[in-house]
């Protein structure tokens, strides 16, 4: 062993071992901050899954535009593990390499290195052009990343150039490496011997070296830990594409929400590390994108420079490293961020953790939110209306109550089906249907009570927590088993957040019961909503990112116009929030620029006649939107609207 | 066989059908043998076999519920033992009669912020008036400032008939612990047998401390006062929820304390001109005494701020006014009717407002005597916002527009031609009144 391998040897054992102790460190740091979670290895053949399809097969990196970029860096980094570990093996045994192989498998091993290492050199050269010229966001040319793919390159760069100078001197057969031999031909074309053995020395020490500050520096200290942390939040991921909020206990020495990173979960902590500062949730987040103080990317930076340091400062708050009050209640709740992350973070349950804190610990929320949580508290709806006046919307219809010897649905009104005048036209479209298809329904009229959506979103979850265990005993007592709902977070929230609450019972949205409604054949379309003109759908995000019903309001469109409705560019998953989730539907929105009229210009440039929507909220905001933007032919529809047209008789 | 002197009866206490108010068993708590249950509703069921006919209860009831029953026979046996036999007289009776004989006369706390004073005290003054009348006393203000002495002839000019003026440099800004000395001491020197104050922060932060430390009762947010024939003040006010209305009575402490909330009673008419008499009170209160100090007044609102939420007219405008300029044409409706402008959120969010003037779910709750809706569909989180208003006018080009469901008169119409119509009118209107 010569004494220039023997240095090799100890630094690789030294800086392995530190990157190691630092990556160790910072885990053991994870844990012990944060309180427990459980759930996030259940099911380990099914998550083994997701680490295969969504970290080994970069599935949602590949669904992003830039994403083939960082597909052929990531493959070709795989690859080059190969060659890599022949480069370390040689370190530790002299004179070792693969060369033991059947030549055919070596050759092919040398040839897929080498045009692993000149793809991964043209991946990075075009992730630094486009990260100077057109970088994903404001910001985003950070020097981290700049080193970290100047270091890939130097990496790539040392590699062809070693094998180069390794078929110069004659010990490399240049027949399988094609990159480097055109190398050895061009750059070192005529290179006297010493000269290149100098220079590939120098290559195997630039090699070494960008190796061991890539192991040693890059990956434990930089967002580049994520090559490790992303594979395994993959496998730590929420089964559910938008992650449940959580349960909270309301018990001595519990924390209410989080304003610390001691309250917060390990895996909340965990997070940060996956994070390589895409930016992908900040551009699909509707905070983000209008202005408002919100950064989900951001946010998620503060938890690990929040838990990094050794005092743990405030974690909320208006300083420097600290998360705004008014980013706090910037959130919709859509999903977006967490839907388009490519590792899985959770970002926005993050927020609501901090809301919890800020309503049930500090009681500071926004002043309009006072109202809201007193006409919760007081008459189980959001205006504060009297309960006696819910069903009043059907007393012309005789006894609608439910009753279950005699009704197969419950129809769970809602606040807004039953109070708001334009909503009860959609509730008085889908009875219509109901009737149509010979639905046996019942309501539960003035004993009805409000789900607790905005509750829970808004971070009051004591309320909540009192308000589902109501709900969930009434469905008990009354002996219901399966509830249709107009309104997508009543159904979101009963089909969801009340699971936690032992609710069992089947729950379905209007959408889907329409459609099933549709196919059983018990409900038939005479004729055609020809009003309806040119039709283009919103996807509530509770309805489609939160719970994945993207196809049956299409369906239904289809059914009731005959024709597909036309897409906006951001739909289904991608679909973008009209502003009201999250309880901001009960606040002001004076930050930034309006989020419903951002949605309502997307969809206007479709020249839509009619937008449809399924969801009051979305109603409420895009016909807000388009008065905004004096587009008053164009008309907002429900799917049940829609529909009802459909089976109205023809003249 | 000797003739045996009969035993007076004492008789027993019996319920009145229909009177009793549920003032919380007064007469179960003074009952000594425990002869009165409570039913259900609150009232009385006394048991004949227990009751020793003490009269305790009967004493005890605050509006003459329950009254004692004699047997035929005992009303015999009462008549032989002769009228001539003088009633007793009860000595704790007669103790409180005198007690409460000293206090005299209705006082109204004029509330006042940097020498202006708050409506609702004027409003106490016309309440305060026919109470007054009824008693046959004479109506004061008792106004606590600094350079607060105008507001005692405004005080005369809304019916008082006395003002007692605390006027010094330590009470420039409201303060409990100097005006609750200030109060106390008037109290203690001049005995007014009610006072009446606004159930405003101040009035309500006041009228506590005051109560508390002279012991008396209080009765917040009244919604009607009047005199019994026993000079008692009956208060008024809605209990569990609005779901009842309670009336209240202090019977055995002076002065008898309520509050009102501001716009419950009408103003009184203004007598410009009327005088009464001013007593100046010096009250020791030195500045070093007082715990806390105002470092700084910093107003909620700014200047040139409307309050729509105390406004009686509010003529509100929303999307339909197309334009923020167009506005003053509701301005113009308003200043002849002599309200304010309001708004709706959508009015707001475009900009054409000032948030202060929005009504509805997120802004300003209103109840206004007349609320006319411009240009406003009316979706709930509006109607939420206005629907308490006593009479609603809507305006609006869409017939089916949700707003006028909640509108007492609706005019489908091009707003533009019906507010100046309107306008006219009104001025057509006031200007032949002033010729007659």
């Amino acid at each position: 062993m010569t004494s220039g391998q023997t240095i090799a040897l100890l630094l690789f054992i030294f800086f392995l071992s530190l990157g190691g102790v630092v990556i160790g460190s910072r885990l053991l740091r994870v844990i012990r901050t944060g309180r427990r979670e459980e759930g996030r290895f259940a099911g380990p053949l099914q998550r083994l899954g997701w680490l295969l399809a969504y970290g080994v097969g970069q599935k949602r990196v590949a669904a992003k535009k830039f994403g083939f970029n960082h597909l052929i860096i990531f493959y070709g980094f795989l690859l080059l593990l190969v060659a890599n570990a022949e480069y370390v093996a040689g370190i530790f045994v002299p004179g070792f390499d693969l060369s033991f192989l059947p030549t055919p498998l070596h050759h092919a091993l040398l040839f897929m290195a080498d045009v692993a290492a000149f793809a991964t050199l043209l991946a990075v050269i075009l992730g630094l052009l486009r990260r100077t010229f057109f970088p994903p966001y404001e910001g985003g040319r950070t020097v981290e990343t700049y080193v970290i793919l100047a270091m890939v390159g130097l990496h790539m760069v040392a590699a062809l150039m070693l094998t180069a100078t390794g078929i110069g001197l004659g010990r490399l057969t240049a027949e399988p490496l094609p990159i480097s031999t055109l190398l050895a031909q061009t750059i070192l074309h005529g290179a006297e011997l010493p000269t290149l053995a100098t220079l590939s020395t120098i290559f195997w020490w630039l090699h070494g070296a960008s190796l061991l500050i890539f192991f040693a520096v890059l990956i434990p200290f930089t967002k580049h830990l994520h090559v490790i942390a992303g594979f395994a939040n993959c496998f730590m991921r929420s089964p559910r594409t938008v992650p449940l909020l959580q349960r909270e206990e309301f018990a001595v020495d519990k924390p209410l929400g989080a304003d610390h990173v001691g309250k917060l979960t390990w895996k909340d902590l965990f997070d940060p590390f996956a994070c390589t500062q895409c930016g992908q949730c900040q551009l699909a987040c509707p905070a983000t994108v209008t202005g408002k103080p919100l950064n989900p990317r951001l946010v998620v930076a503060e938890v690990k420079k929040n838990l990094l340091t050794n005092s743990h400062p405030p974690l909320v708050g208006e300083g420097r490293g600290e998360v705004s009050e008014d980013a706090i209640w910037s959130c919709t709740t859509c999903g977006a961020c967490v839907a388009s992350c490519p590792v899985f973070i959770e970002q926005f349950p993050k927020l609501i953790k901090f809301r919890r804190y800020l309503v049930q610990m500090e009681a500071k929320f926004p002043q309009e939110l006072i109202t809201l949580f007193e006409n919760m508290e007081g008459r189980s709806n959001p205006w504060g209306l009297a309960p006696a006046e819910r069903g009043k919307w059907a007393t012309t219809l005789g006894d609608r109550e439910f009753d279950p010897e005699r009704c197969e649905i419950l129809l769970y009104v809602g606040c807004a089906g039953s109070f708001d005048a334009r909503s009860r036209h959609v509730t008085v479209a889908l009875i219509t249907l109901l009737d149509a298809a010979g639905v046996r329904w019942g309501i539960l009229g003035k004993d009805e009570l409000c789900c607790g959506d905005s509750l829970r979103r808004l971070g009051n979850e004591y309320l909540f927590d009192v308000m589902a265990r109501k709900n969930v005993e009434l469905f008990k007592q009354r002996g219901v088993r399966r509830i249709v709902t107009t309104c997508p977070h009543c159904f979101s929230t009963f089909d969801n957040d009340y699971r936690q609450y032992g609710l069992e019972l089947e729950v379905t949205h209007h959408s889907r019961f329409l459609q099933e409604l549709l196919s059983q054949g018990r409900l038939t379309i005479p004729g055609t909503a020809r009003e309806a003109g040119k039709v283009v759908y919103h996807d509530p995000c509770y309805l489609g990112r939160h719970n994945g019903i993207y196809d049956e309001p299409r369906a239904i469109i289809a059914a009731a116009t005959g024709d597909k409705p036309a897409e906006v560019k951001r739909s289904r998953q991608e679909s973008f929030c009209c502003g009201a989730g999250g309880g901001r539907m009960w606040m002001e929105e004076q930050l930034g620029s309006r989020i419903n009229l951002e949605r309502v210009d997307e969809l206007l440039r479709q020249n839509p006649d009619t937008v449809c929507v399924s969801c009051p909220y979305c109603m409420t905001m895009v016909e807000d939107g388009l008065k905004d933007r004096r587009a008053g032919e164009t008309k907002v529809k429900d799917l049940a609207e829609l529909l009802a047209e459909a089976c109205r008789p023809q003249g | 066989m000797t003739e045996q002197k009969p035993k007076r009866p004492r008789g027993k206490a019996r319920l009145l059908e229909g009177k009793c108010i549920a003032c919380g068993a007064r007469c179960q708590s003074v009952c000594p043998v425990a002869a009165v249950e409570m039913n259900p509703a609150g009232e009385p069921i006394i048991d004949p076999a227990k009751c020793i006919g003490c009269v305790k209860c009967v004493k005890v009831c605050p509006v003459q519920a329950l009254e004692m029953f004699f047997t035929p026979e005992e009303q015999a046996i009462l008549a032989q033992l002769g009228e001539g036999a003088a009633p007793e007289v009860d000595r704790d009776e007669e103790a409180l009669a005198s007690k409460l004989s000293a206090y005299r006369g209705v006082w109204v706390f004029i509330e006042q912020t940097d020498g202006e004073a708050a409506r609702v005290s004027w409003e106490l003054l016309g309440i305060g008036k026919e109470l007054a009348r009824g008693l046959k006393v004479p109506l004061s203000a008792m106004v606590i400032g600094s350079k607060v002495e105008h507001l005692c002839g405004e005080a005369f000019s809304y019916g008082a008939d006395k003002a007692y003026l605390v006027d010094a440099p330590v009470f420039a800004n409201y303060r409990t612990e100097p005006y609750l000395k200030a109060v106390s001491q008037l109290i203690a020197e001049h005995k007014p047998e009610i006072i009446l104050m606004g159930a405003t922060g101040m009035g309500r932060d006041l009228a506590g401390a005051v109560a508390t430390q002279i012991g008396t009762g209080l009765t917040a947010d009244c919604t009607g006062l009047a005199i019994d024939d026993k000079r008692n003040l009956l208060q008024t006010r809605p209990a569990f929820g609005g779901n009842i209305m309670a009336t209240i009575v202090c019977d055995k402490f002076r002065p008898q304390m309520s509050t009102v909330r501001p716009r419950v009673m009408p103003l009184p008419e203004r007598i410009e001109g009327a005088s009464g008499e001013i007593i100046r009170q010096q009250v020791a209160v030195r500045e070093e005494d007082v715990l806390v100090k105002v470092l700084e007044v910093i107003r909620d609102r700014k200047a040139g701020e409307v309050d729509i939420a105390g406004a009686e007219f509010i003529v509100s405008g929303g999307r339909g006014m197309m334009a923020p300029e167009n506005f003053s044409l509701l301005q113009e409706l308003a200043d002849e009717l002599g309200g304010v402008v309001g708004a709706s959120r959508s009015a707001v969010d475009a900009g054409w407002m000032p948030h202060e003037r929005q009504v509805g779910q997120t802004g300003k709750t209103v109840r206004p005597k007349i609320y006319i809706a411009c240009g406003i569909s009316g979706a709930i989180q509006h109607l939420v916002g206005m629907q308490d208003s006593d009479l609603v006018i809507a305006i609006n080009r869409d017939a089916d527009a949700p707003i006028f469901q909640v509108a007492t008169y609706g005019i489908v119409g091009d707003l533009f031609k019906v507010i100046p119509a309107l306008t006219a009118r009104l001025r057509e209107m006031k200007q032949q009144g002033h010729r007659r």
